[in-house]
């Protein structure tokens, strides 16, 4: 290669913004990121997967601690593209898909391994300290009424101030 | 403060201690204070209270504290016939202070009769049931001095099935909490007792330590305020400030050294850098816990010991008990907010004792809570059969997190020989040494007292006005918190490993003490007894050495 093509490329790639994932290509974020959301749906203006950054989460995970876990996420991710074609044949992609088709194709895998990965991870995604990159604005904790404090302060529930 | 005393590797100082966990630290502590050059090898590091945090992906998910079943690997079976195959099975934490750091601190006395059930009940098929060889009122000093030198908050003669006790708890119980008020309600429409959970946990500060601030991260966490009262925030401190005691974290214990006579003299470790030493010492304690001390005199195997140290009888490893109990959970009305503040406020001892009328030996501690942080609630606190992804579980869950209670059903758990700790032929750890294969499966009766007691936790949950309730399975547990009796004590050499004082029958200058030795398990909440266990034998070791007996 010419000396000169290299730099240019070189140059190319320095003015693109760095890649926002790191074990990801973006469609294949995107594609994680829908499965995730039919997880966690946003659902009667509580918010979802998405809104709590969840693919952030999974992302950096299998960059770390879960590098081991990528393999089954390669091929995990192909399984369910293959269903997708087989239920949805004129389907393009599963952030393309319906809820209710999302919904559909989850069903479908919801006994593998792969599944079971991904839903412990979207869980962990949404309800993680927010340094993990997930639970953004603490959208899970506040989902479910969690409120993390050092400090709290009797009472704390309703029935110890009811009268006997 | 001073910094603290280090004593050289070619020294034989009076005691090598193995393991600063919830024995450990007690027996450094008391060894140091009678005055013995004392070195404890811990194989975790040392923490502060500043290096513990709100972190339940790295805690809970990712083996912060406890034994990485990545590095140190364990392998299950059933039975003795099965292939164990590698899944984790035992959990405990690696640290200076072990178990009495991360645990969710319920400091439960057993009961008089658990010392003589043999006598009392009579013998179990399938089951070795035995009389402890030390009765209840010989520990009770030391129970009342583990209270008083940990701290525990409790109410004394508040619940009526405990023994007699010779002074009130150093605290007072921790304020109720919604659940408590709930059992307490139920309790009194059922005719049973409830009453103020005993805790390992300040309510007051006490001998320089904070009270609690209920920021609700007990179980599985280590405590920011140190009002939790773990050996590393109790004992520790004053042990190294006696200048007798040196704490050695990152000393991985491999080998327990036998010299010509027979007896021990010294311990092999790994340190941080990974380099092999060897601390001399004229006493060797092993607290390393019911699932790593068989495990350690196994791998100490010598000319002498050929079998394993202490060994001689074969027992070493056998009749492991498992942290047996069954979970009932109720969904209220309005919200108890269960996720503050300790965990636990209100038990029930009613069903404590085994009765034969019911037709299986067994009993059950009853207490009530809800345990689950967000994580672990979404991931795995759904009855199984409702959806558990998409929109309706997560109005499920986002409804019911303040909402729940649940019956914790703490249960005995039958000492059958097979169930063992022994070295798995294949498997290693991350030092290339045997790992630690489990055989575990519950007797039959310790299975029909689960569904018995989840029956009671019902009628409780019930009573005190639950909408929804609903039981986990009957099943025999697979993976247990609380690891206990490998290294049963008792006067007979024939049937236990170490004697009433903890000293093995086969090696004058050994001792084991920690989950090990018990005989039998109560109703689980094993830590008070093991910690009163540690005080008495401690006393005894130094006594000995006095009389110049190990030298
Ligand atoms: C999440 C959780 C909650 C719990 N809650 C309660 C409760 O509420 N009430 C209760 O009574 N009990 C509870 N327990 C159980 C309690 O933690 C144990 O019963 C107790 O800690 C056992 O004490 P031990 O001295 O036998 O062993 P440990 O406390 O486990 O101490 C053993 C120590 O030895 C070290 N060690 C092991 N092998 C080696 C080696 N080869 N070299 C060097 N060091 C070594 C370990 O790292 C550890 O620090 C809980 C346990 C867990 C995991």
């Amino acid at each position: 290669m010419a000396a000169a093509t290299c730099w240019q490329q070189v140059w190319a790639a320095a003015q693109q913004p760095p890649p926002r994932f790191r074990s990801f290509t973006e469609p294949e974020a995107a594609e994680i990121a829908a499965l995730a959301e039919t997880i966690l749906p946003e659902d009667d203006g509580t918010p979802g997967a998405k809104t709590a950054g969840v693919i952030r989460f999974i992302d950096a995970a299998l960059a770390g601690h879960d590098e081991h876990k990528r393999p089954l996420y390669r091929t995990g991710l192909q399984q369910v593209q293959q269903q997708r074609r087989a239920l949805f044949p004129d389907s393009s992609s599963i952030a393309a898909l319906l809820t209710d088709q999302r919904i559909a194709l989850l069903r479908a895998v919801e006994d593998t391994p792969f599944f079971s990965q991904l839903r412990r991870h979207t869980v962990m995604g949404f309800f993680c300290h927010p340094k993990y990159g997930g639970n953004r604005d603490q959208v899970g904790w506040k989902h479910i009424g969690f409120e993390p404090k050092m400090h709290h302060h009797h009472p704390f529930g309703a029935y110890e101030q009811e009268p006997e | 403060m001073k910094p603290m005393r280090r004593y050289s590797t070619r020294e034989a100082v009076d005691f090598a201690v193995i393991g600063a966990g919830a024995a450990g630290g007690v027996v450094a502590s008391e060894l140091a204070k009678a005055g013995f050059s004392t070195v404890v090898l811990e194989q975790g590091p040392w923490l502060q209270q500043k290096d513990f945090a709100h972190d339940e992906l790295a805690v809970m998910q990712r083996s912060l504290y406890i034994n990485d079943h990545r590095k140190q690997p364990n392998t299950f079976r059933r039975r003795p016939e099965e292939q164990a195959k590698v899944q984790p099975a035992i959990e405990y934490a690696r640290m200076v202070g072990g178990g009495s750091v991360h645990f969710t601190a319920n400091y439960w006395r057993f009961h008089p009769n658990d010392f003589r059930e043999r006598s009392l009940f009579g013998g179990v098929p399938g089951a070795d049931l035995r009389d402890w060889p030390i009765p209840y009122d010989e520990l009770e000093p030391y129970y009342t001095r583990a209270e008083w030198e940990l701290g525990i908050a409790g109410q004394a003669g508040a619940n009526p099935f405990d023994g007699p006790r010779s002074k009130p708890y150093p605290l007072p119980p921790l304020p109720v909490k919604s659940s408590g008020v709930l059992l307490d309600r139920a309790a009194k429409k059922l005719g049973l007792h409830s009453y103020p959970a005993p805790m390992a946990i300040l309510s007051q500060p006490y001998r320089g330590r904070a009270a609690c601030s209920e920021c609700g991260y007990c179980e599985a966490f280590g405590c920011e305020m140190g009002a939790k009262s773990s050996t590393l925030a109790a004992l520790i401190p004053g042990a190294v400030a006696t200048g007798n005691c040196e704490i050695r974290p990152h000393s991985y214990v491999q080998r327990i050294e036998t010299g010509a006579d027979g007896r021990v003299n010294g311990v092999l470790y790994c340190d941080a850098r990974r380099r092999t030493l060897r601390q001399r010492a004229k006493a060797v304690v092993v607290c390393a816990n019911g699932a790593e001390t068989p495990r350690l005199l196994l791998l100490s195997a010598s000319k002498q010991h050929p079998q394993g140290l202490a060994n001689g009888n074969g027992l070493v490893g056998k009749y492991l008990m498992f942290d047996t109990g069954i979970f009932v959970h109720g969904v209220f009305a309005k919200p108890l907010n269960e996720y503050k503040g300790a965990v636990v406020s209100r038990v029930i001892q009613d069903y404590y004792a085994a009765d034969p009328k019911r037709g299986f030996y067994g009993g059950a501690g009853l207490d009530a809570r809800y345990d689950l942080y967000p994580m672990t609630f979404a991931l795995d606190g759904m009855p199984k059969d409702e959806p558990q992804w998409g929109a309706e579980w997560k109005k499920n869950i986002g409804y019911r997190y303040t909402r729940m209670m649940g019956i914790l059903a703490h249960l005995s758990c039958l000492a059958v020989e097979r169930n063992s700790i022994s070295l798995d032929p294949e498997v290693k750890d991350a030092w290339g040494l045997p790992a630690i294969r489990v055989t575990f499966e519950n007797h039959a009766d310790d299975l029909k007292n689960m569904q018995w007691a989840a029956d009671r936790s019902k009628e409780v949950l019930d009573a005190a006005g639950a909408e929804k309730i609903w039981q986990d399975k009957v099943a025999s547990m697979t993976y247990s918190l609380h690891l206990m009796g490998t290294c049963r004590m008792g006067d007979d050499p024939r049937h236990s490993v170490v004697n009433r004082w903890h000293r093995s029958h086969d090696v004058k200058n050994l001792f084991l003490v920690d989950g090990s030795s018990l005989v039998t398990c109560g109703r689980q909440q094993p830590t008070a007894t093991i910690q009163a266990l540690a005080f008495r034998a401690a006393e005894h070791m130094a006594k000995a050495a006095r009389n110049g007996e190990l030298a």
